[in-house]
């Protein structure tokens, strides 16, 4: 009994090690965001003395947070939208259709999945150029897309075909065109895997730094995640706004995890058990 | 008749299929192919006349490109590290929080939050804990040993990169143990206990191989992550001091966005770095596939 107590500590000591390790950068940029440069180079481990959100005003200013933050709500919204759909239709026809050839679509999608962003970066930004797209709003989401749909394929091609689908053959017999059948039958069973779809992408999109640091040159079209790092870019030397900066970038999605903390959680597993 | 359904068939698939190959066509195939055909050119991206060069840039790359080496042998250090640590850390991480029902949810959100935190904010932020804080740390006397040229020296530096990359990882690979953990029957954790297992046979002998299914997953996940690894190492040390933390795929941004633009050159590295991921995740895959139970 006694041993037990002492592994029983042990490991609450750990993991309290390990949450002041996961904390203590979050908490020292919180209390560094509130204080003064002076305030800042005085005392960087005690609490500000003052509550002051000047460095918030300056970096609300300075990323241009309403815009930004727009823009990406637009770009990661639209794009988890065409995803879901496009691949959702996708993969309900390749995994239902008698043909052969079905197969071969779907190894099509499937295959690119090792292949690392970084190796098509080069090509896929001289494509964004011939095509128009580079730079555009509705052009990211449409790269978005075509980046995505190879992940959502392979996740509602397993899905699909846990459906019974005698259901379909009822709606079929009661002369409903394909398009409809996929529409209200198929689409709203598929629900559960669109979520975790949904969320795996809202999650990639609204963070990722590369594809919009190669494409969007227009600081209109800035991303938010694009914006801090232009601010940080610019403004290194000024750590206290840059800190504020930076914690108001984190907020929209660490908010989005702490209101759908349990369908994420659910979503990362589910997405990964069948990736 | 059945010539003509057959036709129908095909109108329905190509109809369905057409809307994500329209973007997937344009965006994943064409830049694939396009990639691979200047790769076996000298073409610099700009003047209109180029020459087919056969093998020649991959060679060179591999034989001649000291960065391009220096940032292979960078990388594979890094994955190596990356997949150990995150697994031995976020597994450690997920038993012990697995059986405190009352603080589960607690340490599950301090851990996994920084994920949340995109990578190359996450790497601003701890820019000012290496810069700022720590020496800060050691004049008050605390943890002196973390006063060190973090970002300056070349040594430091891939541990500064180290930390910072567990920081944001650890929780997602930990979410990943704990669902895993949860689909263990109790019963078989106590029959073995009645039988006389200690704490750590239970769990090497009876919950390791049950979950050996999610270390698989885990261990292709932060292979990959880790191959993929730019934002972090990009916010953190921007590839320095000097070239000293430069990962491939830094390695291949340089060579295609900056300074001097040999355009086939560096797709022919970008296909290098394809290669090599491709290889050692199947080679993974197929190791750990073994291993699993089927429960």
């Amino acid at each position: 009994m006694m041993k037990k107590n002492v592994v029983n500590s042990v490991q609450v000591f750990m993991l309290l090690i390990m949450s002041v390790f996961f904390l203590f950068p979050i908490y020292i940029a919180v209390i560094n965001a509130f204080k003064t440069d002076g305030e800042m180079a005085r005392s960087i481990l005690s609490l500000p003395q003052v509550l002051s959100f000047h460095n918030f005003i300056t970096a609300f200013r300075k990323l241009d947070f309403l815009r930004t933050t727009f823009n990406t709500f637009i770009i990661a919204s639209l794009s988890v939208i065409g995803i879901v759909i496009t691949s959702s239709m996708a993969a309900y026809k390749i995994t239902t259709s008698k043909l052969p050839a079905a197969r071969f679509f779907y190894l099509l999608f499937v295959a690119s999945m090792l292949i690392p962003f970084h190796s098509i970066m080069i090509s896929l930004t001289r494509t964004a150029i011939n095509l128009g797209v580079k730079g555009s709003l509705l052009g990211t989401v449409t790269i978005y897309i075509g980046l995505g749909v190879n992940m959502a394929i392979f996740l509602y091609s397993g899905f699909v075909k846990t459906i019974p689908m005698e259901l379909e053959e009822a709606a079929v017999i009661d002369g409903c065109g394909p398009f409809r059948v996929y529409w209200h039958i198929i689409f709203p069973l598929l629900k559960p895997i669109t979520a975790t779809i949904a969320i795996l992408d809202v999650l990639w999109i609204w963070n990722d730094f590369l594809l919009p640091l190669l494409m969007i040159t227009n600081s209109k079209n800035y991303t938010l995640i694009l914006s801090a790092n232009k601010f940080f870019g610019k403004y290194e030397a000024d750590w206290t706004s840059v800190l504020a900066g930076l914690l108001m970038t984190s907020l929209p999605l660490v908010i989005f995890y702490l209101i759908f903390q349990k369908h994420i959680v659910k979503g990362i597993t589910a997405g990964s058990v069948k990736g | 008749m059945i010539k003509k359904n057959k036709r129908k068939e095909w109108k329905v698939l190509l109809l369905f299929l057409l809307p994500s190959l329209i973007f997937y066509a344009l965006f994943m195939v064409v830049p694939v192919i396009m990639g691979m055909s200047y790769s076996f050119t000298d073409w610099n991206g700009l003047n209109p006349d180029y020459q087919f060069v056969g093998l020649k840039n991959f060679v060179d790359a591999l034989t001649r490109d000291k960065y391009f080496l220096d940032s292979m042998k960078f990388t594979i250090k890094y994955v190596v590290v990356m997949v150990t640590l995150t697994n031995v850390i976020g597994l450690l991480l997920a038993v012990f929080i697995d059986k405190r029902i009352k603080t589960k949810n607690m340490f599950r959100t301090i851990f996994f939050l920084p994920n949340m935190i995109s990578f190359i904010i996450g790497a601003y932020i701890w820019q000012f804990i290496f810069r700022k804080v720590l020496g800060e740390l050691a004049r008050h006397n605390l943890l002196g040993f973390l006063d060190q040229p973090w970002l300056g020296n070349p040594n430091f530096s891939f541990w500064a990169i180290v930390m910072m990359s567990l920081w944001t990882s650890v929780g997602y690979v930990m979410v990943i143990y704990i669902a895993a953990l949860q689909g263990v029957p109790a019963e078989y954790k106590e029959a073995a206990k009645v039988d006389g297992a200690s704490g750590l046979q239970v769990f090497f002998k009876v919950t390791l191989p049950m979950i050996m299914h999610a270390v698989s997953i885990n261990l292709f996940l932060m292979l990959n992550n880790s191959f993929k690894a730019f934002d972090q190492i990009y916010g953190l040390t921007g590839g320095g001091p000097g070239r000293s933390t430069q990962v491939m795929s830094l390695n291949v941004y340089e060579e295609a966005f900056s300074s001097y633009y040999r355009y086939g050159y560096a797709n022919a590295k970008a296909i290098i770095l394809f290669l090599f991921v491709l290889v050692i995740t199947l080679i993974q895959l197929k190791f750990t596939r073994r291993k699993e139970i089927k429960v």
